[in-house]
């Protein structure tokens, strides 16, 4: 390997980045998708539209109605419909709640009857459905509860329930580190994937081939770029993390750093392999989205915990790296154990494992041959 | 006509000739979408349970009997609370419980009995969805129907099961009629600008019109061949979605949306130079459109300004409308706002990205 060849040679791709616009994609879109992400999955229902049907019209009913027209989770409107027109109202996409208190609810209530409140929910969204079904169950059994008195409270068990991490529930915190570990995994990927490509589509790759430029070096200055534009990105996210979103930071930052360095490599290495078994620009693109993209959103612990998967899914998730460095991302977000926790530094090693192995894989199939 | 159809004609023979791509987009279309329907799940299922049980355990024990699969797996006791502690912070348990000594004397007594929980709240959604999981074994465990006799009659319409398969499969169906609608007919012209031919095609005596419709209707062929396989085979044929509106209100409005799509892709090889362009245009483009579109928050409860914007995606016409035929069943008569959305989008789209591209100069 000779410095002066990389040096000039590195010059030249950031260069081409720069001038080709190419510089856009790099700074722009990881903090684009990160904004985008953070702000837009939300497991928390609010304004949910509901209708009710009170049927009732006595004291009891007006106070659950009444709790329902307070909450911000609904934005309640009472009527008096036929069921038909109101399940019709669900399947118009109008509503997507429809409670109905029956005749006598209060009656038998007092009484000490079985009384029963019937709810419709718009089930096309399956996990909005499951939120509001908590929340509808939560607000009725509260209020029904809180009519019963006082014995009944201290018979009853007290769930004493403590949220580790991420005490108020918030879907940033959640959200951010897994998209941070996503984004890392997409962007270097598409680049060295397109950088190396391009060449090929172009033709110029011939100039490697046949110029005296050794492998190692046209490698070295290719994924160098790359790790060093996208080096500068882990700083930038770590910034919206913790100003734009708010996050709390337990852990260690420069753990933080050295992982993502290294994660960087792992993605870079994956564009590496892509831009081997693929000659035009489009198909290494759509090929780098497509092996990146749902990898990194199913085992990143983001939307299941890897505690709770099985069968097959246990091993694709040890298999692919996004899980080690999400559960680092998470550490040293949330937790903040660092070093000091032996997974954390197991799974640190195996991404240093995963670097080495799959650059070498990469170095290896990458041909320096004339044609 | 000739030359329209001729030029439709080349343009499937060079995708069908493009083995790599040719590959990558039957890829998308079945496997991809099989993947994301199987694999994606938000349910609390199988949730990880720890244990420290300092109480003579008869009470406990019958508590924990109840929690069981789907839910929950089989609980793993822990000698302490400290050790019970590193497990969570390893995320090797979710959901840790801890019996207090005097747990089942206050239990039978009636003194404020308490059980303490310790969630993994790192993915908040399941963690709340598990604790209210086990606050509903509670309340069955101690029949507190008979202290208030309310009986909660849910229904979950469309679907009942609350299977996330079917509609992650048909979100991911959608997503990727979106991405390849654009990418792909920007690629097929930005192809010929990178050779320097599309000049020529454009001094051609063939009318620009006509060629520019061709191609772009040739990759709208695609796409539309594309999803045809992916609802015959992946959605019916594994996930066996159950469709309660019509088939083929959902593919007519397929078209018109891969239309909108292809106005975007002309839109976008209009401003490109090469394909490296297109691909981070297409990202800058369609990300924020898809955001507006409703698909993760929907768009009632939206700040008021991103509700106005949301307006103007045509995502958000083409998903809700698609959703609604696939599991509302709504009557066609109901989908015509939606319908309206994507084909004004599209026309608007489609004729200012057909005007960019066919100027030579």
């Amino acid at each position: 390997m000779r410095i002066g060849v990389i040096k000039a040679y590195f010059k030249k791709e950031l260069l081409d980045i720069y001038r080709s616009k190419l510089i856009l994609m790099v700074y722009i879109m990881p903090s684009m998708l990160l904004i985008l992400f953070g702000y837009g999955i939300k497991t928390e229902v609010t304004h949910t539209r509901t209708l009710i049907i009170d049927n009732d019209q006595s004291k009891a009913s007006y106070d659950l109605v009444s709790t329902f027209e307070h909450s911000k989770y609904f934005n309640s409107e009472t009527k008096n419909l036929s069921e038909n027109r109101a399940l019709n109202l669900i399947k118009q996409d109008k509503k997507d709640l429809i409670i109905i208190i029956p005749e006598a609810f209060e009656k038998h209530l007092l009484k000490g009857l079985k009384t029963s409140v019937g709810v419709y929910i718009d089930g096309s969204f399956p996990s909005r459905a499951k939120t509001i079904e908590n929340y509808v169950n939560g607000v009725i059994y509260d209020a029904i509860m809180k009519r019963s008195g006082t014995e009944v409270d201290r018979a009853l068990i007290t769930i004493n329930a403590r949220n580790l991490f991420n005490q108020s529930l918030r879907d940033e915190d959640m959200i951010v580190p897994g998209v941070i570990g996503l984004v890392l995994l997409i962007a270097p990927a598409i680049l060295s994937a397109l950088l190396i490509v391009k060449e090929k589509e172009n033709g110029t790759i011939f100039n490697f081939y046949s110029s005296p430029v050794k492998k190692s070096e046209f490698l070295a200055a290719k994924l160098l770029s790359v790790l060093l534009l996208h080096g500068i990105n882990i700083f930038i996210l770590f910034l919206w993390a913790i100003y734009l979103f708010e996050l709390p930071f337990r852990g260690s930052f420069l753990l933080y750093i050295f992982s993502s360095f290294i994660y960087i490599i792992i993605s870079l290495s994956v564009g590496l392999l892509v831009s081997i078994i693929t000659s035009s620009q489009i198909v290494a693109y759509v090929l780098t989205l497509i092996i990146t993209i749902i990898p990194g959103f199913l085992y990143s612990g983001m939307l299941m915990p890897i505690s709770s998967m099985e069968g097959e899914s246990v091993i694709e998730a040890h298999i692919y790296p996004v899980m080690y460095y999400t559960h680092i991302l998470y550490d040293v977000f949330l937790v903040g154990d660092g070093l000091s926790a032996s997974k954390n530094l197991l799974y640190l090693f195996i991404l240093m494992g995963y670097a080495i192995i799959l650059l070498t894989i990469g170095s290896l199939l990458l041909k320096k041959r004339i044609v | 006509m000739r030359a329209f159809l001729a030029i439709i004609r080349k343009e499937l023979l060079e995708f069908l000739r493009s083995y790599g791509l040719f590959i990558v987009v039957l890829y998308s279309f079945t496997l991809d979408v099989y993947i994301a329907g199987n694999g994606i799940n938000l349910d609390a299922r199988n949730v990880s349970v720890g244990v420290v049980d300092y109480s003579p355990g008869f009470i406990s024990n019958k508590i924990l009997s109840d929690l069981h699969y789907p839910q929950f797996q089989e609980p793993v006791f822990f000698a302490s609370q400290e050790k019970l502690n590193l497990a969570i912070r390893n995320k090797e348990i979710m959901v840790g419980i801890v019996f207090e000594s005097d747990f089942g004397k206050r239990y039978h007594t009636g003194n404020n009995p308490v059980l303490n929980l310790l969630l993994d709240s790192t993915a908040s959604a399941q963690s709340y969805l598990a604790l209210n999981y086990i606050q509903h074994i509670l309340m069955r465990f101690q029949d507190t129907l008979s202290f208030a006799p309310i009986e909660i009659q849910i229904h979950k319409l469309f679907n009942p099961n609350t299977s996330y398969s079917h509609f992650m499969a048909l979100a991911e169906l959608l997503s990727i009629i979106t991405i390849l609608a654009v990418i792909l007919t920007a690629a097929v012209f930005v192809k010929e600008k990178e050779n320097g031919t599309w000049d020529i095609m454009l001094l051609m005596p063939t009318d620009a019109k006509a060629v520019i419709l061709a191609k772009s209707l040739s990759q709208v062929i695609i796409v539309m061949i594309g999803t045809t396989i992916c609802v015959g085979t992946v959605l019916f044929g594994i996930f066996d979605l159950p469709i309660n509106g019509s088939l083929a209100a959902f593919m007519l409005l397929t078209f018109f949306y891969a239309f909108t799509s292809a106005g975007i892709g002309l839109f976008i090889a209009s401003v490109a130079r090469n394909i490296m362009q297109v691909a981070q245009f297409s990202v800058l483009i369609m990300m924020p459109l898809l955001f507006l579109s409703g698909a993760w928050t929907p768009v009632y409860a939206m700040h008021p300004i991103l509700e106005c914007l949301s307006i103007i995606s045509p995502l958000r016409y083409y998903i809700q409308g698609s959703e609604s035929v696939f599991f509302r069943g709504t009557a066609l008569i109901d989908l015509r706002e939606y319908f309206a959305g994507v084909i004004v989008l599209g026309g608007v789209l489609f004729w200012y990205g057909f005007r960019k591209i066919g100027k030579l100069f």
